[in-house]
């Protein structure tokens, strides 16, 4: 990959250094919100990410008054007050939160267009395969290697699970793009592998945002 | 000049532990004698000697007045300053000047396992008869150093006190006492294993019965740590020193409720050192030691050495007293006129020599005489006991039931014919031992036999309040009235659904259906599925929990949960059935402020071991929830942690099955008891169990700890309990349990 | 008070519901979830523009806390659960009719679910009115010399009833979905797989209950449909044959009546054993107060003895393989409808005098699976589906025909059922496969490869209804 590459993509993000979080809600009920347009709020924190964040809104549903919190610190940046104290359906979007990019995050978006993606072979829920799922635990994703016809995922797909196996260039777990339990895109990434000797090429990315990046 | 050098430095000296000791300079005139010290210091060269002298000499007489003073109206909360300071003795000033010689065991100074706990083999010089003599004995104790920062203030780790542990049994194999010292302001409370509590559990359960005299000494008797090497034959306690349940800064936060991080004001600390009784008269009266040993004015310091030589006298003496009761008290007396005659000179050992080995006999004096003491403390320290004469009569029964229960299993376990058989054969015997053996057997055993022909004869069975848990045919949690949702504390993890109160505490027990999380349910669920239907009877419901120190607003919220509960003290115990099996539950639960130990808890619980072994029943102490010791009982609260280990022993070792499940929350003193103790733990899920709590370790060791550090999960890891119990599987478990753990000695067996 | 229904379900069980209210005049709402959108269900009702929207998101059809709220918001006074989902559960049945604002259940009354559901109990029940069922234990065994003894019973029994392979089932009490299930020939090998079996359900379950009852064979699958009333009123519209499945139980074939001479000569006769099971399933019926409609499911060996199998408290897929065979005033009755109409207390208003059976009904029920691959699911777009319209056919389908639509992955594929029927059985066959050939379905899945559907696997299978 050429410096130009890395050039481009990094004032294309100078220009708009910010990331976005929606909030959806999470089932249905009668919605109160506790934040303001701009206001900031904070995300998880903590050393066990045990302290939740700013309360965002709260969704009355069945007698239970649900507490919503903030998974990242920024800014709201949108919000639905229209809808206070209204019956909400599930999955409507109500707040988006503004947060400037981290050094982390900017790697990781260009690093998606480096690594070697592994793509979703279904529009299907994905899990790691057991055996991996338990390296990963252990050793952390990025120590588990894994190499053409290892079974490494689980799609589950109209009830029924099907052992995925990979097919690729061998290397490590660099990056996880999927949630367990949720629905991804057919061809969407699941993962990015780093073969062995992208490695170097990689940290040189890696260094250069670290070094550009404040 | 030097001299005088010297004089004003010891007087600087002086002074800053007098201003440490009032924690500051306002008291009496202290500031004005540190003005004149500075200006003395500063203007030393320039003045003329004689000037100095005089001033150097207002200046002693200045401190000496204050000091005098200070001596004389010592609150409990500067005794806490004088035990704190780094100028107090330490054990190993005591190693060194006390005995004659020592080494110690299990590491070094800071290369060690633990350098808060020390252990040493020690020789104590005798002299009688103008003779000399040494004797060994094992030093065992915290050291808290003078400011060196890895003694850790004397706050043992888990494994500090498993040393002090392996050093009794060494001990005990050499057969030789034991002298603890005790300086610390309690345990670190961390639960790696083998884990603070579950530790001095394990060494409280072992001393109880440790077959050597053990003589202990208080300077700083914090708690939990105090206990892990406090039980002996003998407790000496320093004048100066405190002995606590909390340290008052501890339970001045509790009672100001105050946040954490805020905080605490000096006067409520102040009141709380007062409110416990921490100090050794205070003590001595409430009968948790046995002597006091008085120390220098203000207390004594390291290089006291008068100090160290009483302390010598005394420990000998309390270990020759200890030694010769267990011979004969004839013997005690003796020795007791001995001292007498020598007069005014106590302070020199006693010329007497006294073998501090003992034999078979003597042996099972002491542990005798052990148990006794710690099942007679705190004894007058709760209500409701039963009078007199009804008293003796359950004595009377009771003993009488120790026969049956005797004949019951041990002789009618086999064959009827068979034993009449070998009663004949034995009383065809002549000799008089075999007739006084055979004749109350054969009287209890026409008892019994009358009994199962089934004429009416009453089994002596424990009387009074029966069926007062008896509900009716089913029993659904009163939480499961409300017509609302509460989400599952593991929804986010396991995308567990709301769950529906009435389903989630009615058909459900309180259990997510999804990820098995428990949400808390009250005890009386655990009566109704966990016992047979009606075979609940409860006992000794009247002793009630009482306010032994007059602890000022505590009889209000002690009221408070008396009409809540409609009970008198925070533990049930009961006998009932568990699928057909006979046992007896200790149950301490959550309602009753807070499933706290106080004595009248301590008595009920100890009273349960005794009539679980009388009866030969397996014993449970489920523990819906503890919150520890009672701190408004002070220490007459942490004795209870010996006294019920100490019954819990006699229990096991008499054969019983002890078997502990903790619910919900259970923490500090009963933890690192008699629960702790127990060799079949097991947790209810998502329960919790430790040491301190989550506030208390960060406060203590400045780091916070994970959400689930306390988790029973991670308590199975570490090795603390054997098994986590889905409730609702509560019932069968405990049944397998009961059939395939411990007990030689149980009835079914 | 006007009744609304609140529609608790998806894909063409809403469509039907929906209709049937309308044609009851209820009002009504559907609720769906994000991945139904495009979903024929939610698109006909859905205006999103105005407030006046009947389908409402929520989550996921399975919280009950979603569709509760938004019944309440809505102020529905029913919930319809459809089949699958919630449609035999007790649990929700019963938070329906006891909450604060309780609702009417359209379906029995809880307790009925509660009883029936359980399997074990149903099969205790019939036996004590002397209603057939599979021979073995009505209740959980948990003694290994007490079991073996009702083995060699079962296999004896067979014996002298000369079946040709004798064999027992141990199952495990508190299993279910042929988990924990073997077969036992050789009485020898009883004790082996009994261990076995108790110590998977006591490790699986936690309780080492087992059951052990004949393994049959030859036979067919029947159904019994019956309507009931909240006043005591019952009757049935019929039976169905659905011997032919998928793995997995899945039905794919249904006809009725459940028997038919012309399609095979039966060692029994065939009305006298429809009868009698027809008569056993409103006995059990009377006997524990059914009050809505359910389908009894039974097993017919090859000698024509029935055995009971189990209970359905809800209303099937297949109902209108029973309503296409029967007759009340010279029409088709709607059983949908019939539900709604009596959980909401109205009377029956006709007796089983009225009702009339004329003809063969069969339904197919359209999947998008490979059939030769352990019906996997298949996943894709359908760019184009269109049915023949004829006055002896139905369908019903939640798939657009104006539209591409995109197969949900979070539910089975199920497409359509279409219903064919005849004066007889050869009839409604002719017909069944002349509407096969008739039904256009294009598509093609992430990898550009064409559909896969089940029609295939229906057209063979079409020729073995109602045989042994």
């Amino acid at each position: 990959m050429d410096d130009s590459y890395v050039n481009e993509i990094l004032a294309q993000y100078r220009a708009d250094p910010y990331g976005y979080v929606d909030s959806h809600t999470i089932h249905t009920g009668s919605i109160n919100f506790y934040v303001k347009k701009d206001e900031k709020v904070e995300g998880v924190s903590g050393e066990w990410r045990h302290i939740s964040g700013t309360k965002l809104y709260s969704l009355h549903r069945e007698g239970n008054d649900k507490p919503v919190f903030s998974r990242s610190s920024g800014i709201v940046s949108s919000i639905r007050t229209d809808l206070e104290g209204k019956f909400v359906e599930a999955g409507e979007k109500v707040i988006t939160i503004r947060y400037p990019l981290k050094k982390r995050e900017i790697i990781e978006k260009i690093l998606r267009r480096v690594l070697v993606p592994f793509k979703a072979p279904e529009r299907a829920k994905y899990f790691f395969s057991l055996d991996i799922q338990s390296r990963i635990d252990k050793f952390g994703h990025r120590s588990v290697a894994v190499k053409p016809g290892d079974e490494i995922l689980t799609m589950s797909l109209m009830k029924r699970d099907t052992p995925i196996y990979y097919q690729g260039e061998p290397g490590i777990i660099h990056s996880v793009y999927f949630q367990p339990g949720i629905t991804m895109e057919q061809d969407e990434p699941l993962i990015g592998i780093c073969p062995a000797e992208k490695l170097p090429v990689i940290q040189k990315v890696i260094n250069r945002v670290k070094a550009e990046w404040e | 000049m030097e001299d005088l050098r010297k004089k004003l430095l010891t007087c600087e000296e002086r002074l800053t532990y007098l201003s440490h000791i009032k924690a500051g300079d306002e008291w009496g005139n202290i500031a004005g004698l540190r003005e004149n010290l500075l200006t003395l210091r500063d203007s030393f060269y320039d003045l003329a000697p004689e000037k100095i002298t005089t001033k150097v000499k207002s200046l002693e007489e200045g401190l000496h007045f204050l000091e005098t003073r200070c001596e004389e109206n010592l609150t409990p909360m500067e005794r806490v300053r004088i035990v704190r300071s780094p100028l107090r003795f330490s054990l190993k000033d005591i190693l060194e000047n006390v005995y004659e010689d020592y080494t110690e065991l299990g590491g070094a100074e800071e290369t060690n396992i633990d350098p808060s706990m020390v252990a040493a083999k020690a020789n104590i010089l005798r002299r009688a008869k103008n003779k000399n003599f040494t004797q060994q004995v094992m030093v065992i104790g915290q050291e808290k150093g003078h400011g060196e920062e890895y003694r850790n203030g004397g706050s043992c780790k888990p494994w500090g006190n498993e040393k002090a542990l392996r050093y009794m049994q060494v001990a005990q194999t050499e057969g030789i006492p034991i002298h603890f010292y005790i300086f610390t302001p309690g345990s670190f409370p961390i639960e790696d294993y083998p884990g603070a509590a579950q530790q001095i559990a394990r060494n409280i359960y072992t001393m109880t019965k440790l077959r050597v005299p053990l003589i202990s000494m208080i300077s700083e008797g914090g708690s939990g740590g105090a206990e892990a090497i406090g039980l002996s034959d003998f407790r000496l306690m320093c004048s100066h020193g405190y002995y606590s349940v909390i340290s008052p800064e501890g339970a001045a936060a509790i009672e100001g409720k105050i946040r954490e991080g805020g905080k605490v004001p000096a006067e409520l600390i102040e009141s709380c050192a007062e409110r416990l009784h921490i100090t050794a008269r205070d003590n001595l009266k409430l009968g948790t030691i046995d002597r006091i040993i008085e120390e220098n004015p203000l207390g004594a310091k390291h290089d006291d050495f008068s100090f160290f030589k009483k302390l010598r006298y005394e420990v000998m003496r309390a270990t020759d007293e200890v030694v010769l009761k267990t011979k004969s008290l004839r013997a005690f007396r003796a020795y007791e006129l001995k001292l007498e005659k020598s007069g005014e000179s106590v302070m020199d050992e006693p010329q007497i020599d006294i073998s501090w080995d003992l034999n078979e006999d003597e042996i099972k004096r002491l542990l005798q005489r052990r148990s006794k003491k710690y099942r007679q403390m705190a004894k007058d320290s709760y209500g409701g006991r039963t009078a007199n004469l009804t008293s003796f009569m359950q004595r009377l029964k009771n003993n009488t039931s120790k026969a049956y229960y005797s004949f019951r299993y041990d002789i009618l376990r086999s064959q009827q014919k068979q034993v009449k058989q070998v009663i004949k054969d034995v009383s065809g015997e002549s000799s008089v031992f075999f007739k006084q053996l055979t004749a109350p057997f054969s009287a209890a055993y026409d008892f019994i036999i009358r009994k199962t022909d089934g004429k009416n004869v009453k089994l002596p069975v424990s009387g009074g309040y029966g069926d007062a848990l008896e509900f009716g045919d089913t029993y659904t949690s009163p939480l499961a009235n409300e017509d609302r949702t509460v989400t599952c504390p593991n929804s986010e993890k396991y995308g567990c659904k709301d769950l529906w109160v009435p389903d989630l505490y009615g058909e459900f027990c309180g259990v997510c259906e999804n990820c098995g999380h428990h949400f808390p349910l009250e005890y009386q669920w655990y009566l109704k599925h966990l016992l047979d239907r009606n075979s609940i009877r409860e006992f000794n419901r009247t002793i009630s929990a009482g306010n032994p120190l007059s602890s000022p607003g505590f009889e209000k919220r002690l009221q408070e949960a008396i009409r809540k509960t409609k009970r008198h003290s925070a533990i049930i115990t009961l006998e009932a059935r568990v699928m057909g099996v006979e046992i007896v539950i200790a149950m301490l639960y959550s309602n009753f402020r807070n499933g706290t130990v106080g004595a009248a808890e301590g008595e009920k619980f100890a009273q349960a071991c005794e009539k679980a072994k009388l009866k030969r029943r397996p014993f449970l102490a489920y523990i819906h929830t503890t919150g520890g010791i009672r701190i408004q009982e002070g220490t007459l609260g942490v004795v209870q942690m010996p006294k019920c280990t100490m019954a819990v022993r006699e229990y096991v070792d008499s054969g019983g099955l002890y078997i502990v499940v903790y619910d919900n929350n259970s923490y500090a003193g009963p933890v690192a008891s008699f629960l702790g103790c127990s060799h079949y733990q097991f947790a209810i899920r998502s329960s919790r169990i430790g040491f301190a709590g989550p506030r208390v370790i960060r406060e203590t060791t400045g780091s916070d700890i994970p959400p689930d550090y306390h988790s029973a999960r991670n308590a199975l890891k570490r090795g603390h309990i054997q098994g986590i119990w889905d409730r609702r599987d509560f019932r069968r478990n405990l049944h397998k349990a009961l059939h395939t753990m411990g007990g030689r000695n149980l009835y079914y067996r | 008070m006007k009744e609304k229904v609140l529609i608790a379900n998806r894909g063409e069980i809403a469509i039907r519901i929906a209709e049937a209210c309308q044609s009851l005049g209820l009002d009504f709402v559907l609720v769906y979830t994000g991945a139904d959108e495009d979903s024929e269900h939610v698109r006909r009702y859905l205006d999103s523009k105005s407030n006046k929207n009947r389908a409402w998101r929520i989550s996921n059809y399975t919280d009950p806390n979603d569709i509760l709220s938004v019944a309440d918001y809505t102020k529905c006074t029913a919930i319809h659960p459809g089949y699958g989902f919630f449609s035999e559960d007790f649990r929700f049945a019963r938070r329906v009719t006891i909450r604060n604002r309780p609702l009417t259940f359209i379906g029995p009354k809880w307790e009925v679910i509660k009883d029936l559901g359980d399997k074990i109990n149903t099969k205790r029940v019939a036996n004590k009115l002397g209603i057939p069922t599979i021979p073995g234990t009505d209740a959980p065994i948990y003694n290994e010399i007490e079991a073996e003894a009702i083995a060699e019973n079962i296999l004896e029994k067979q014996e002298i009833q000369g079946i040709a392979e004798p064999s027992v089932l141990v199952k495990a009490a508190a299993g279910g979905g042929g988990m924990g299930i073997e077969e036992v020939l050789q009485p020898e090998q009883f004790r082996r797989v009994y261990r076995q079996i108790q110590n998977y359900a006591k490790r699986q379950f936690g309780d080492g209950g087992v059951l052990i009852e004949q393994c049959l064979r030859d036979y067919n699958h029947l159904e019994v449909q019956l309507v009931c009333s909240r006043h005591n009123e019952r009757v049935y519209f019929g039976t169905r044959n659905c011997t032919i499945q998928s793995t997995g139980r899945q039905k794919r074939v249904e006809a009725a009546p459940g028997f038919d001479s012309s399609c095979f000569s039966y060692d029994f006769d065939p009305d006298d054993v429809l009868n009698k099971i027809v008569q056993y399933s409103l006995k059990l019926a009377d006997h524990v107060k059914y009050d809505n409609v359910g389908t009894w499911e039974w097993i017919v060996a090859r000698d024509g003895s029935p055995y009971l199998l189990e209970v359905n408290t809800r209303i099937q897929v297949e109902n209108d393989v029973s309503a296409r065979i029967s007759y009340l005033k010279k029409k088709h009755p709607n059983l949908i409808r019939e539900q709604i109409r009596l959980a909401l207390g109205d009377k029956m208003g006709y007796s089983q005098k009225k009702i009339k059976f004329k003809g063969a009904c069969i339904e197919l029920r359209v999947v998008a699976e490979d059939t030769r691959r352990g019906f996997q699911p298949w996943i894709g777009t359908i760019s184009r589906f269109d049915f023949p319209r004829h006055d002896w056919s139905a369908v019903y389908t939640h798939v657009p025909f104006d539209r591409p639509y995109v197969i949900p992955s979070d539910y089975d594929p199920n497409l359509a059922l279409a219903i064919v029927w005849g004066a007889d059985v050869d009839e409604a066959k002719e017909r069944g496969r002349r509407f096969l050939n008739e039904v256009v379905i294009e598509g093609e899945n992430g990898k550009g490869e064409p559909i896969l559907t089940n029609i295939p696997y229906l057209k063979d299978n079409i020729d073995n209804l109602l045989r042994f």
